[in-house]
């Protein structure tokens, strides 16, 4: 039954349909073609030159040069093993507490709208700030965190952001204050489109609230959690501002994402940039692997 | 699976192979100059970080506006950004801005990447080469150094010094229970193991004295250049460098024993710092003084304002400031901050020309007077040791001294990729002590000694 | 869809969907208290940033932090005008003397500041609101056309189309500032609203194409059939049907594109100077010669939270109401 429309049932509309299709899908193709093409030739070609862009000299043609340093070099392998264990563990949390806070929050009680608002903020506030007021926050002479949970009972004087397990783990901290809502709005308007009588239908099965959750409301929330899942997954692989705010990527290289080190490279008085676009085409590959990943989980539970 | 994405990339390869430089045809910007209908300049438009000598600059302008009846315009751009877009408009080689105030490390990539218009027969021919002080001519306009060349005007010097709470110093109860621990009287630190000791004295946690816990800030900021514009003040100091200044080897100089007990000694002062300061510049400096944690801090002079200001230091009545310590031989030197005004080389001539104009009337000691006078800090030898504003505040005294014994790290074009490993390499030491100094100075001086290579610098 | 076809006439009803989910009353105050504190928990940092935005410069960075304190103007005075410093050797007491001073100029001269005019802030604040606004309106509305078509229709390389959409958003933005930049340059619009707009648009597309796509796949297909049996255009089917079903999807994306355009802070450092700065670049690095003043950042980022909050709570009802099956006539 899934193609009745567009398997030319209604005959007469066909030709009319191939047109609205050209005028639904094209402006936005030829928007992103437009805007997107150069930089993406701009920056696969000069992955492969000697290149500054301030250096006021023509790129010489390098190969796979940059890609031979930037692949043999242990420590980009390893800035990629923090990212990886930055984005796992920030999506997986996000997906976690975000899924759950919907569940929470799916039943409406008095104010629920407003509250369900006021959650919403952390995200809605500028990363750069985010990461900016947060390093105030861990601060632990002038800082609130600290002195918060002091007032639990556990004096601490720790210095969050100078250690390098505790500076990764804090910026996973922010990175969840500030991003779960996103899932939980995505999950929560999930939830709503659930049509009621499969429920219904589970009740007089006299389905237990596990199985309902397993067999109803996981499956058809699925994509959109997935799609969620992928944007944060992507986004965390890029994440620059608020780890540069909190910790520059410090201690040392101990938090130094990709994306920070793209910088430092490109920027920073280094100017590397075709090494920086070697850097960028290596992460656009990754991420296509990532998200090719998805993609198939997602097309998957579309069909189920 | 993605055959149409992988066909793009493929065509984007295709297409970029056979044009060979898409970047060059950005070239023509470059002589994109605007129309020369107009015959003389009327604005002239200047870059600088958005900070309060740039108000400063900006109040100069007027003046220049008021005499002259050309428009100074001054556009301040945040810190954070600041060389990013100076950068891109290097890239695009705009025409945007007439003149920069840019950080004294980016002289090389200005005059060897032709960025900055050579200033020399002008400065030379003007006498202004000679109105202000050596060092700050040499690290601010020179490039290479000792050549002879310059490319910029020495315009907002700046140097690191200390800033101290006069209370704890002088209350006499702390004077004789420092004496009576150390052998000799409290005051401001004449050496550096002085200023550890003092450091040291005021590290209380547990019984804080006037709400002081910690005995000193330093810089710590591993992203850019703040902690080894404070590493550098006891480097220095001690007798060691980053590189030997006539042949560029690092090996056996940025790991010498020298610099081995330098950076130990930098190491244990962080031990004093108030925690927090982890990741810490010049704001973060004053942060911990304003909010009473420390004794004393480092910061550069052009921050020391506020300092003396009650209304934002509370303590500002009782904080005094002196200028960097001596080393164990003697030495003392302080790293280099501060600004010199380049002339873009994207502009047209006529505009060049303005700007140049406009550099020879600040240069004035009458204007360079008034430039003290509304904050600036002045590079000029006349103003810098008239009695009138060495008593125009509290820090002036000590910020003369300081420019006797600058000292700066490499302004050659590769700087930013010298400054790389010595974050990665020295900051989880001096942080978190984690590895041995000589073991990572050597690993330092193997990847710098890698970097000059490459660029050609050393064989 | 796998709607079995013998359940559908069960689709007109409203949206109760805790009906059959069995709690009593007691866990449903317990989920809503529970509910409450942890939006608590979640909001201690902006009460934090609040309160920040009222503090002076000392108390801002007291240690230890202080809870309470005397409250006071001069972060949201900072962040409105421009000062210059006045020492006391420059004649600050003079200046204070003069009886025409506002309220907003004592203050500032307490801190040693001359007020001498009015900041840039304001302006960047509309140039964000026209940018992020418009940029916002456009994604949605291409996104929502696309994701339909790709929804109902076979489009030839639809996987690869899609995907194509999506790599859009894979490079770092870090290193596209550069070339776009440079484009921007040869083309006329660094510096333009207009250019961000389009930025701002093509950055937010593939999102909203995903994610609307998402939510239009959730519609049951039969409504359209029924309404094309009825004689309706497909126009006229999209429009009178599907439009009001992608309700809580169309709010939720526009909700999310507005936060990302509204706070987009790379390429609006490197793509605008002065005439179509936005906000977000000016925020953070507020810098004096006192350092970082908290104040004033703490100020201008909550009164950069406001409109986008106030269009969230707007659109709340959208958000959270859920798809209305029952409103489909058949």
């Amino acid at each position: 039954m899934a193609n009745i429309l567009s398997s030319g049932k209604i005959g007469k509309k066909h030709l009319s349909e191939r047109g609205l299709v050209n005028l639904f899908i094209w402006p936005t193709l030829i928007l992103l073609i437009l805007v997107n093409i150069f930089p993406l030739f701009y920056s696969i070609f000069l992955s492969f030159n000697n290149y500054s862009v301030i250096g006021n000299k023509l790129p010489i043609w390098v190969g796979f040069q940059n890609f031979k340093d930037l692949l043999t070099n242990e420590q980009v392998w390893n800035y990629f093993a923090i990212t990886g264990r930055y984005a796992l563990l920030s999506v997986v949390l996000q997906t976690v507490l975000g899924f759950g806070l919907a569940m929470l929050i799916r039943e409406k009680f008095k104010g629920s709208g407003i509250i369900t608002t006021l959650i919403l903020i952390p995200m809605m506030l500028s990363p750069v700030v985010v990461g900016l007021f947060w390093k105030l926050m861990f601060n632990p002479g002038y800082g609130i965190f600290n002195y918060l949970i002091s007032w639990l009972g556990i004096p601490l004087t720790t210095d969050w952001l100078a250690k390098g397990d505790l500076a990764l783990w804090a910026i996973v901290l922010v990175d969840v204050w500030m991003w779960t809502p996103f899932v939980m709005l995505l999950v929560l308007s999930g939830l709503s489109a659930i049509p009621e009588y499969l429920y219904e239908a589970a009740a007089i099965d006299r389905a237990s609230s596990w199985f309902q959750f397993w067999h109803i409301t996981l499956p058809q929330v699925a994509p959109l959690v997935l799609i969620a899942v992928l944007f944060r997954s992507i986004e965390a692989f890029k994440s620059f501002d608020l780890a540069m705010g909190l910790t520059g990527g410090g201690p040392g290289a101990a938090t130094r994402l990709i994306s920070i080190d793209i910088y430092t490279r490109a920027f920073l008085g280094q100017f590397k940039t075709g090494q920086a676009s070697a850097l960028a085409v290596i992460v656009l590959v990754v991420i296509i692997a990532i998200s090719n990943l998805y993609i198939t989980a997602l097309n998957k539970a579309k069909e189920s | 699976m993605k055959k149409l994405f992988y066909v793009v990339i493929l065509l984007a390869l295709l297409l970029t192979a056979c044009k060979p430089t898409p970047v060059a045809t950005d070239a023509p910007v470059a002589t994109d100059a605007p129309p020369v209908t107009e015959p003389t300049v009327k604005q002239l438009t200047i870059l600088w970080a958005e900070w309060d000598p740039a108000n400063y600059l900006q109040e100069i302008g007027n003046l220049y506006e008021k005499e002259t009846g050309i428009k100074v315009n001054v556009v301040q751009e945040p810190w954070g950004s600041f060389y990013d877009l100076m950068a891109s408009q290097w890239a695009a080689k705009s025409d945007t801005y007439d003149m920069v105030v840019g950080d004294s490390q980016w002289t090389g990539q200005g005059a060897t990447q032709g960025h900055y218009v050579n200033l020399t027969d002008f400065m030379k021919s003007n006498g202004i080469d000679q109105t202000v002080t050596e060092a700050t001519l040499k690290y601010y306009g020179e490039y290479p150094v000792g050549s002879g060349t310059y490319w910029a005007y020495p315009t907002e010097g700046d140097a690191v010094g200390w800033a101290y709470r006069k209370d704890l110093f002088e209350d006499p109860a702390e004077m004789d229970a420092f004496k009576a621990k150390y052998g000799y009287e409290l005051a401001t630190p004449e050496t550096w193991a002085e200023l550890r000791d003092i450091a040291e004295f005021f590290t209380r946690p547990d019984n804080p004295k006037n709400g002081v816990k910690y005995g000193v800030g330093v810089y710590t900021q591993k992203d850019y250049d703040g902690m080894i514009m404070g590493y550098e003040n006891v480097m220095f100091s001690w007798g060691a460098d980053w590189f030997d200044p006539e042949t560029f080897e690092v090996e056996g100089v940025v790991n010498s024993d020298k610099a081995v007990e330098a950076l130990t000694f930098y190491r244990e002062l962080y031990k004093f710092a108030p925690p927090g300061t982890s990741n810490a510049f010049y704001a973060e400096m004053n942060d911990a003084f304003i909010s009473g944690q420390a004794a004393m801090i480092m910061n550069y002079f052009a921050f020391f304002p506020s300092l003396a200001n009650p209304g934002v230091n509370p303590f500002a009545e009782n904080t005094g400031f002196f200028a960097g310590p001596k080393g164990p031989d003697g030495q003392a030197f302080v790293a280099l901050g501060g600004q010199g005004l380049s002339v873009l080389a994207y502009t047209s001539p006529e505009r060049q020309q303005a700007s140049m104009e406009f550099i020879k009337w600040f240069s004035q000691e009458r204007i360079q007077k008034e430039w003290a006078k509304v904050g600036g800090y002045t590079c000029n030898k006349a103003v810098l040791a008239s009695d009138e504003f060495l008593q125009n505040t509290p820090y002036n005294q000590a910020f003369s001294d300081s420019m006797q014994m600058v000292k700066d790290f490499w302004n050659i074009p590769v700087f930013g990729q010298m400054l790389e490993p010595v974050n990665r390499i020295l900051h989880p030491y001096i942080v978190d002590g984690q590895g041995d100094p000589k073991a990572l100075l050597d690993q330092l001086a193997v990847e710098q000694r890698q970097i000059l290579v490459d660029n050609g610098i050393l064989k | 869809m796998n709607t079995p076809k013998s359940k559908r006439p069960e689709v007109n009803y409203a949206t109760r969907v805790d009906k059959v989910t069995f709690k009593s009353k007691l866990t449903r105050n317990l989920k809503a208290i529970l509910t409450v504190i942890i939006a608590f928990i979640v909001l201690i940092p902006v009460f934090w940033m609040a309160a920040t935005s009222l503090k002076s410069r000392a108390d801002a960075v007291a240690a230890p932090p202080k809870v309470i304190f005397e409250p006071s103007m001069e972060g949201f005075i900072g962040l409105l005008t421009q000062r210059r410093q006045v020492t006391a050797a420059q004649g600050l007491e003079e200046i204070k003397q003069d009886p025409n001073l506002k309220w907003y100029d004592r203050v500032m001269l307490n801190r040693g500041q001359q007020i001498v005019g009015k900041s840039e802030y304001v302006g960047y604040l509309k140039n964000s609101a026209i940018t992020a606004g418009i940029s916002t309106i456009l994604s949605v509305l291409f996104g929502l056309f696309s994701a339909y078509a790709f929804s109902r229709f076979k489009v030839a390389g639809k996987g690869d189309l899609l995907f194509f959409i999506l790599s859009t958003r894979m490079l770092p933005p870090i290193v596209v500032t550069i070339p776009i930049f440079l484009l921007y340059r040869q083309l006329g619009l660094y510096d333009t609203t207009f250019g961000l707009i389009i930025l701002y648009t093509v950055f937010n597309l593939s999102f909203s194409v995903w994610l609307m796509q998402g939510f239009i796949d959730e519609i049951p297909r039969e409504y359209e059939e029924a309404a094309l049996v009825d004689g309706y255009s497909r126009l006229q089917a999209f429009f009178k049907i599907v439009l009001p079903q992608t309700i809580t999807g169309l709010a939720a994306t526009t909700v999310f594109c507005l936060i990302f355009a509204w706070n987009e802070y790379a390429f609006a450092v490197m793509l605008t100077a002065q005439k179509a700065r936005t906000a977000p670049p000016s925020i953070p690095s507020v810098l004096g010669t006192g350092g970082i003043e908290w104040a004033q950042i703490a100020a201008g980022a909550m009164g950069f939270l406001i409109p986008v909050a106030i269009v969230t709570f707007a659109l709340r009802n959208y958000l959270l109401r859920g798809v209305t099956f029952g409103a489909v006539r058949r």
